[in-house]
């Protein structure tokens, strides 16, 4: 590569990491929270049918 | 958490119109952060800087500058930043609402508004840890804005501390929407500082001649594509700590 191409070109392959980490970070920390929300709402949602069922096992033996 | 002071047609809840258009508005947040991202390294061209000892044809144009690949990083960094402010204002406007009507489903609009905002200022965080390591050669810096924004962050983590340290509910709803209403102030402290401080190393893109058409155009993209996720992360969170509050009235109840 001619000198002034590979200039201007410098600062491409060392800033690559760091770009490719800042869009790679975004995304983790969003997915991150979406497995938290998730998670959180299995776990609230086997809590509901659970109490459910003792509801329903407790008006049944009135 | 407390229980609520009786049912209000007006209060925040499960399956209001929100959560009829969130599904919808999550697709279009992924649709356009996509577009975004692409716009970012195939449409906008990179930013010039230092000048070189030459000129060369690339692309059609005439380039004497080196290409700043880093600040692609920007066209997700400032919409991020942005989104953690909203969010910011949402939890103070919550708080708010709170101390005037102690009416609990306030608090946790609130607790979620700041959740969401933690997670945008982490993401801020780390995007401009990205630039800052490779444009400074610094994973950090004692500069007005990272300084602000990080006190911004220390607040907002300061108050899920508090929460989870206080146990009488009332009081811990009074604290929590003081620290909200709290970090909401430093928001226009984080935005200003860069223009209070002339001597701020940290970009300002207005000082700096203002972005061409293609950077706005980029920017206005990815930004409207955070806010509809965040808004759809806003109403997952809170359909599952609604289900988590129901959950516990009814081991309540069935306790009596």
């Amino acid at each position: 590569m001619n000198p002034i191409l590979a200039e201007i070109y410098s600062t491409v392959i060392p800033s690559a990491p760091y770009v490719i980490a800042a869009y790679a970070l975004i995304w983790i920390i969003l997915l991150v929270y979406v497995v938290i929300i998730m998670r959180g709402n299995q776990k609230a949602q086997k809590q509901m049918m659970l109490l459910e069922e003792q509801l329903a096992e407790l008006k049944a033996g009135k | 958490m407390g229980k609520s002071k009786g049912a209000s047609p007006k209060l925040p809840e499960v399956g209001q119109w929100p959560d009829k258009i969130a599904p919808a508005v999550a697709i279009a947040g992924i649709v356009l952060t996509t577009l975004g991202f692409l716009m970012a390294f195939f449409y906008v061209p990179p930013v010039a800087g230092a000048a070189v000892d030459g000129v060369e044809l690339i692309g059609g144009m005439m380039v004497a500058n080196k290409l700043l690949i880093s600040q692609k990083i920007f066209y997700f960094h400032m919409p991020v930043a942005m989104v953690s402010f909203v969010a910011l204002a949402f939890s103070c406007y919550y708080g708010v609402r709170f101390l005037m009507t102690r009416e609990w489903r306030y608090d946790t609009c609130s607790a979620i508004a700041i959740e969401i905002a933690l997670v945008f200022v982490v993401a801020t965080m780390a995007t401009g840890e990205m630039w800052t390591r490779f444009e400074w050669g610094v994973w950090w810096t004692w500069e007005p804005r990272l300084t602000t924004y990080l006190v911004l962050m220390l607040i907002v983590i300061a108050y899920f501390v508090l929460r989870s340290a206080v146990d009488e509910p009332e009081r811990r709803g009074v604290f929590c929407s003081v620290i909200a209403i709290i970090a909401t102030i430093d928001v226009p402290i984080c935005f200003a500082i860069t223009r209070l401080i002339p001597s701020s190393i940290h970009p300002v893109v207005l000082r700096e001649g203002g972005m061409s058409g293609e950077m706005g155009m980029c920017v206005a993209l990815v930004a409207a594509g955070m806010f509809c996720i965040g808004f759809a992360l806003y109403r997952a969170r809170f359909g599952q700590v609604r289900l988590a509050q129901r959950v516990e009235a009814m081991k309540e109840s069935l306790e009596d």
